[in-house]
């Protein structure tokens, strides 16, 4: 029962986590230095405005009940965005701009899972040979390259195309066109109805899908630059640490054939250290959303962050904030119940 | 066992080891002071710059009790109890609990680094916990008495006046000191002699691009001087006054010096501390001149163009002078044709090795300067945030229960905040209001802040399962039963054992702060202007990544893959010199930056 009992102290942990976060929120944004009646009204707002707005926002309420109020507006995503898509619900500018997010990180960790493992266990599958030091090289390169560099850099790159460049192609009309780099996947390829509550996919536009595919691949490669090093790192001392372990070497006693013991023993537990790296590119992939979602001028979470940050928008700050954060905490619960069931020596020692 | 020599007897201190052989800790002293006079008024600039840091930090510390003491002034006056009275006596109670509290803590950190004891004096038979407490009291009395003398009556004024002439005596010293790399020694900032026959105002003759070469090899010959010197001064002592032929530390050094990597590590981290450190030898042009204050500074060049820009040939050419903020104007690199490149010239014969910013800026000195504000934070940010975590280790890993739990809660807060979110919310949401942190480095104290804040839990959590097994050592356990305090064991008998292993897990860390000041600034956050920033450089470059000033985006960015790449190898080094078989901070993408 032991690690059974440790994976439920985890996720009643995440409980005054949970609280603590919402009360950290709270402090910096009520109690901070951010005055919410200029962000509302601009700082040159006169004392009868400033009253009304004061009023409605229930400022001059005692500061425990305020406290409530903020608590459940998070709890129950509830609340209006001030500035940047003014008056209009949280859930409603949630349900708009988690769509492009969602599809960018769906790339984001796909790509890095074709490219960077492969390149990896070919790294590791050939050790110390030079192949290996292209591949490791690349891998710690992209580690260092900060996303926003890279962004800004690939950006004006595939824009430069449009006049000839040195790709020989224009990448703008190259196989799906689209008009530019920038810019929101319109994400309507999927025709949905539902029955009742549920929706369903009734059809898809195969065109749609590649345009916006195509679309969201640079600001993809982008955010999953850094997973894909660290894949590549990872997926390189496993295999290198299995194709060494001795159950390998009994494989090969036996007789069994150098193909079937890398598919068979040596991919599939070099496979185990990859999930905690797996789920915690959650974590960079969001950090990198803002980036790469304002540079590419996406419309998603990311960017709406930034700018509702920037613009003093401290509702839907709070909101986006708290949504990141309660995402995070779930997948840490998932990644605890993955080890949970796969690995057996979790837990034990506590 | 009583014929037995026990080991401490037939070590000799090293204080005696010294006096027996006094002559190649001399030669070495010798060396080293040569190398700090010939740089002696950049160095005692560097401690005056410390001493302002230190200032800084004393002024904020000063003015909290005041700050206390006005909060809960205003709030008595909110509760409208005998209003007008209460306030001064509550704006006293407060600023002056704070004085004691802030005081008292000094006091304690002296005590405990310190054996001495004053009272032992007078009552020799004292317990030595009594006695602590005692000399807390009087101590923190006394310096409580003494700074409200100095704040009451004018013995303060008397005193500030005397620190100052002290600093104006220091600042004379540091400016007519010799130093080596200054612009007055190599100068680079010169004009062509109307005669056609070389340059004037620069070292020797030579050209300002060929000058600034010169005063650039010599600021790293110097600095990679003191680091062969160095190494020589450990070697001496490893081979003439260490007491034991071989320590541990001998292997570790053996194997790091067989990792190319973490050498190829030591070799870029070095050339960036170098960079940063003499940042202003190494820019071309001052940057109060160039960029801060440009039009209050100018600048001679020979005037022998005429109006269309065809050379005179003539030699008819004559010297004009131009304010740097006009030059800059015809020096921007924009693009279509309004570039000045790498190692090239503009039209006023300043030389940019690597270029100049869209603004007309000199490259080089706003990444010199950039390098700097980089280290700053870095090192004052994960400094803050090596304290905590080591702290707060050494304090759950002792007392567990409540403690760690509370800790395990609030760290874990922390972490699922995703970390680039959490420090773009706080530097915006503090660097709106006017808070006298918010202006060292335009913000750059407030980022470093921010970092402590963000990453001690992760630290924290690095340190926390060898701290707790450290603490669960026998010698931990008799160390109680002598009844030593709880500070002392932990100061003595736990945290040697974990300091470096923070420190590992910190160093790893350098390469994140780097890429995430980067990216705040990139987005406009973070460090305002006029503070050099590598990310501000390549925003403002942005738009001319495909033009003829590609230079601005792409050599700011190539700076920061190297930088942070030598952090990462050299952490990788040390790393596997400390210990072949760790597995220390890996795959967790250590330097990824958390996304920037």
């Amino acid at each position: 029962m032991g690690r059974w009992r440790y994976f439920l102290q985890r996720v009643l942990l995440s409980i005054p986590v949970l609280f603590l976060v919402i009360t950290f929120l709270f402090v910096v944004l009520r109690l901070g230095p951010v005055d919410p009646v200029a962000a509302r009204l601009g700082p040159q707002a006169s004392g009868a405005d400033v009253a009304a707005v004061e009023e409605r926002l229930g400022l001059n309420d005692p500061l425990w009940e305020q406290y409530i109020r903020f608590a459940s507006d998070l709890l129950q995503f509830e609340g209006q965005s001030w500035v940047v898509q003014a008056d209009r619900g949280i859930p409603a500018v949630l349900a708009d701009t988690a769509p492009p997010t969602l599809w960018l990180g769906f790339w984001a960790i796909l790509l890095p899972l074709f490219i960077g493992l492969p390149l990896g266990f070919y790294a590791g599958l050939n050790p110390n040979s030079s192949r290996d030091y292209i591949s490791s090289g690349l891998g710690i390169l992209w580690l260092a390259m900060p996303n926003f560099w890279l962004a800004s850099m690939l950006a004006a790159f595939l824009a430069s195309t449009a006049s000839g460049g040195p790709l020989g192609f224009e990448w703008h009309t190259f196989g799906p066109n689209i008009q530019s780099v920038q810019g929101t996947p319109s994400l309507n390829f999927v025709t949905l109805s539902s029955i009742g509550p549920v929706p369903f996919p009734t059809g898809l536009d195969l065109g749609g899908f590649a345009r916006d595919t195509k679309k969201i691949l640079p600001p993809a490669i982008v955010l999953g630059s850094a997973s894909m090093a660290a894949e590549q790192r990872i997926g390189r001392t496993a295999v290198l640490e299995n194709i060494n372990s001795k159950y390998v070497e009994t494989a090969k006693a036996k007789g069994v054939k150098g193909r079937k013991i890398i598919t068979k023993h040596v991919f599939r537990n070099a496979l185990i250290p990859l999930i905690p790296v797996i789920t915690n590119e959650a974590f960079l992939l969001i950090g990198g959303s803002v980036i790469v979602e304002e540079l590419f001028t996406i419309n998603g979470l990311g960017r709406t962050f930034f700018q509702s940050i920037i613009q003093g928008d401290l509702p839907l700050a709070g909101s986006l904030l708290f949504v990141f954060t309660l995402l995070l905490i779930v997948l840490n619960i998932f990644q605890d119940l993955l080890y949970t069931i796969i690995d057996p020596r979790v837990g034990y020692d506590q | 066992m009583s014929e037995t020599v026990t080991p401490e007897s037939d070590v000799a201190p090293l204080r005696k080891r010294f006096l027996d052989n006094p002559r190649p800790a001399l030669l070495w002293l010798v060396g080293a002071l040569a190398l700090l006079v010939l740089e002696l008024g950049r160095i005692l600039g560097w401690v005056k710059a410390l001493g302002t840091g230190v200032k800084f930090a004393v002024m904020t510390t000063a003015a909290l009790p005041k700050w206390v003491g006005g909060n809960v002034e205003s709030a008595v006056a909110d509760t409208g109890v005998l209003p007008g009275r209460l306030e001064p006596v509550g704006e006293l109670l407060g600023s002056g609990v704070v004085t004691v509290l802030v005081f008292g803590f000094v006091v304690s950190v002296f005590l405990s680094l310190s054996e001495r004891r004053v009272t032992r004096l007078l009552r020799p038979n004292m317990p030595s916990y009594r006695r602590l407490t005692v000399e807390r009291a009087l101590l923190t009395g006394i310096l409580t008495v003494v700074s409200a003398l100095m704040v009451l009556t004018p013995i303060g004024g008397l005193v500030e006046s005397m620190i100052g002439f002290l600093t104006a005596v220091l600042d004379n010293i540091s400016n007519q000191a010799p130093t080596l790399t200054s612009r007055e020694i190599i100068p680079n900032q010169g004009y062509r002699s109307p005669d056609g026959s070389g340059w004037e105002g620069t070292f020797l003759g030579l050209s300002p691009g060929q000058s600034w070469g010169v005063r650039v090899a010599v600021v790293y010959a110097y600095a990679f001087g003191w680091l062969v010197w160095l190494w020589r001064g450990y070697n001496v002592f490893r081979e003439q006054y260490r007491a034991a032929d071989w320590t541990p530390r001998d292997d570790t050094l053996d194997r790091f010096s067989g990792h190319l990597w973490g050498l190829f590590g030591l070799v870029v981290v070095f050339s960036f501390v170098v960079l940063a450190l003499w940042a202003p030898a190494i820019s071309t042009v001052p940057l109060e001149e160039r960029s801060n204050e440009p039009y209050r500074f100018e600048h001679q060049f020979l005037d022998d163009e005429d109006i269309e820009g065809n050379p005179l040939t003539d030699g008819s050419g004559d010297l004009e002078t131009v304010r740097h903020g006009q030059a800059n104007l015809y020096s921007v690199s924009k693009g279509k044709g309004q570039n000045v490149g790498l190692f090239s010239y503009d039209d006023f014969d300043r030389f940019s090795p690597l270029g100049t910013t869209p603004s007309g800026g000199d490259m080089m000195t706003q990444l010199a300067h950039g390098a700097r504000t980089s280290l700053i934070i870095a090192l004052t940010g994960l400094g803050l945030a090596t304290l905590i975590a080591l702290v707060m280790a050494l304090l759950t890993a002792y007392y567990k229960g409540l403690v760690d739990l509370l800790t395990v809660v609030t760290s874990d807060t922390i972490v699922s905040i995703p970390l680039f979110l959490l420090v773009m919310m706080l530097s915006v949401i503090f660097s709106g209001s006017d808070h006298p942190l918010v202006t060292p480095l335009d913000g750059g104290l407030l980022l470093a802040m921010v970092f402590a804040f963000a990453f001690w839990p992760g630290l924290w959590r690095a340190i926390r399962g060898p701290t707790l097994q450290i603490a669960e050592e026998d010698w931990i356990d008799a160390a109680k039963s002598y009844g030593q305090t709880p500070s002392k064991i932990m100061r003595k008998h736990m945290a040697p054992y974990v300091v470096s292993y923070t420190m590992i897990y910190a160093s790893l860390l350098v390469g994140s702060t780097i890429i995430v000041t980067a990216a705040l600034s990139f987005l406009g956050l973070g460090i305002s202007e006029p503070t050099p920033e590598w990310g501000r450089l390549i925003s403002s470059g942005q738009d001319y990544i495909t033009t003829d000033s590609w230079h601005v985006s792409t050599v700011s960015g190539i700076m920061i893959v190297f930088v942070v790449t030598g952090f990462n190898a050299l952490g990788d080094g040390i790393r596997d010199a400390i210990d072949p078989e760790s597995d220390i901070g890996d795959g967790d993408a250590a330097a990824a930056g958390g996304g920037g």
